[in-house]
């Protein structure tokens, strides 16, 4: 057997290691493998659990208590059995929302805004505040839409292809993170990022690709798959953007706090 | 958990018994406490994930199939409400003063709750250092190498609780694993 790498240590400390005889078995000829193995286990031993505040009945009776009025007020909220009516699939809602919260992103900073006619540096800072947390609420959106989109493609990537292949939970995601993608390669057009719009194309296409496919293939028609959205580039890609986005996103939380102060 | 009488009470609050939900709060109380003050590692954030989670758990009961476990129903809640607490408090480090504070921040209230102050100053010190390389972990990180590795839940059982594919499930706990090494292996010679 090859020499095992961090990850199969990993799995292999956990139990979970495919073939955990053979690592075992390996360890106990490789020496540089078992002291990286004894390294990585003591690292792990040091990790504990952190020390636990007693819980009880009286606790657990608090907590009743804190609940109560909370259940009663829902027990009298009606308002709740009329959404129970709404049975959409998940995707759907959650497209829904983020497409109102785009919507809502795009309306404040395209709404036309009335010119002050004697500005001075107050009103200046105030004014520029809303548009600062609008700009960080879509990075956020976005960031964690280029979250999710990079589980996908990961998913997708390390999917099993002996036989038959069942990609119907990268299918959901994808579905889910179609319309949002589109919402977001908007913005990022208008604004002039067309590097980011771009990537963002290249993620668009493979998750319509990935929507559209069935949600069993063949091997070959996985690896047909593959070739057409190349869903390790496209990853690379969004992991990059993403990370920029998130490092705007903390750039403008700093920004914003130096302003106040 | 304790699982027997779970369905019969479960059908009490379906049919509108308020007050029967008091015994699956008591019931489940502890577990709920103990894995959301290991993912948060901080008590005032464990008793409101556990709120949440209880009235989550109360709103899509009349979604609960009977046939099922209510604890694990209750428990895959758990992590979940835990999970966007986490994030929410992330959100909210970074908006008051960027990454770098919420970073450095040391849990206020964890080491104020150990069992016995001789084995707090034993181990304080130690505890304190995890606790700081735990928060350089993003949530889903957090979640996923909690359930891991302190809770003892198999990769296929953190997939389904949180929600994500095995993959996803595995990758954060490597990337959890790596960044609890880059931040501890400096640390540890002189401990240990």
């Amino acid at each position: 057997m090859k020499h095992p790498s961090e990850e199969e240590l990993i799995l292999f400390y956990y139990a979970e290691a495919e073939d955990g005889q053979a690592i075992a078995d390996h360890l106990e000829a490789c020496e540089a493998c078992r002291a990286a193995y004894q390294d990585l286990k003591h690292l792990l031993l040091w990790v504990n659990a952190p020390p636990m505040p007693e819980q009880g009945q009286a606790e657990a009776a608090a907590a009743w208590n804190r609940l109560r009025p909370r259940l009663v007020a829902q027990r009298d909220f009606r308002w709740s059995d009329l959404l129970q009516l709404w049975h959409w699939p998940r995707w759907a809602t959650a497209a829904t929302l983020a497409l109102l919260l785009l919507t809502a992103f795009l309306a404040g900073r395209y709404w036309p805004r009335p010119v002050p006619t004697a500005p001075h540096a107050p009103t200046a800072v105030a004014q520029r505040e809303p548009a600062h947390a609008r700009e960080r609420v879509f990075l956020n959106e976005m960031g964690n839409h280029l979250e999710r989109a990079q589980v996908a493609l990961i998913e997708l990537i390390h999917s099993k292809t002996n036989g038959v292949v069942d990609i119907s939970w990268e299918q959901a995601l994808a579905k889910e993170l179609v319309n949002m993608n589109w919402l977001c390669r908007q913005t990022c057009a208008r604004l002039g990022d067309t590097g980011t719009a771009n990537v963002l194309e290249d993620l668009e296409r493979a998750l319509i690709e990935i929507s559209n496919s069935p949600s069993t293939l063949s091997s070959a028609e996985f690896g047909g798959l593959c070739r057409r959205i190349e869903p390790n580039r496209v990853l690379f890609k969004v992991q990059v953007v993403g990370s920029q986005v998130r490092a705007r996103e903390r750039d403008g939380a700093r920004k914003l706090t130096a302003n106040r102060s | 958990m304790m699982e027997d009488g779970d369905a019969a009470v479960v059908a009490q609050v379906q049919a509108g018994d308020v007050q029967a939900f008091r015994l699956l709060v008591e019931r489940h109380q502890p577990t709920v406490f103990r894995l959301a003050f290991r993912m948060t590692g901080n008590q005032q954030d464990a008793e409101d994930a556990v709120q949440e989670t209880f009235l989550r758990a109360y709103r899509q009961l009349r979604r609960f199939e009977p046939r099922a476990s209510f604890g694990t129903w209750l428990y895959r809640i758990a992590a979940n409400c835990t999970l966007d607490l986490l994030r929410k408090r992330q959100r909210e480090a970074e908006h008051r003063a960027g990454p770098e504070f919420a970073a450095t921040q040391a849990p206020e209230s964890l080491f104020a709750n150990a069992p016995s102050p001789d084995r707090l100053a034993a181990n304080a010190e130690e505890q304190q250092q995890v606790e700081s390389a735990l928060e350089q972990l993003t949530p889903l990180e957090r979640a996923a190498f909690t359930l891991r590795h302190l809770e003892g839940r198999s990769i296929a059982e953190i997939s389904a609780t949180l929600g994500v594919g095995a993959n996803a499930a595995k990758q954060g706990i490597f990337r959890a694993v790596r960044k609890l090494r880059r931040v501890l292996e400096p640390m540890r010679s002189p401990i240990q």
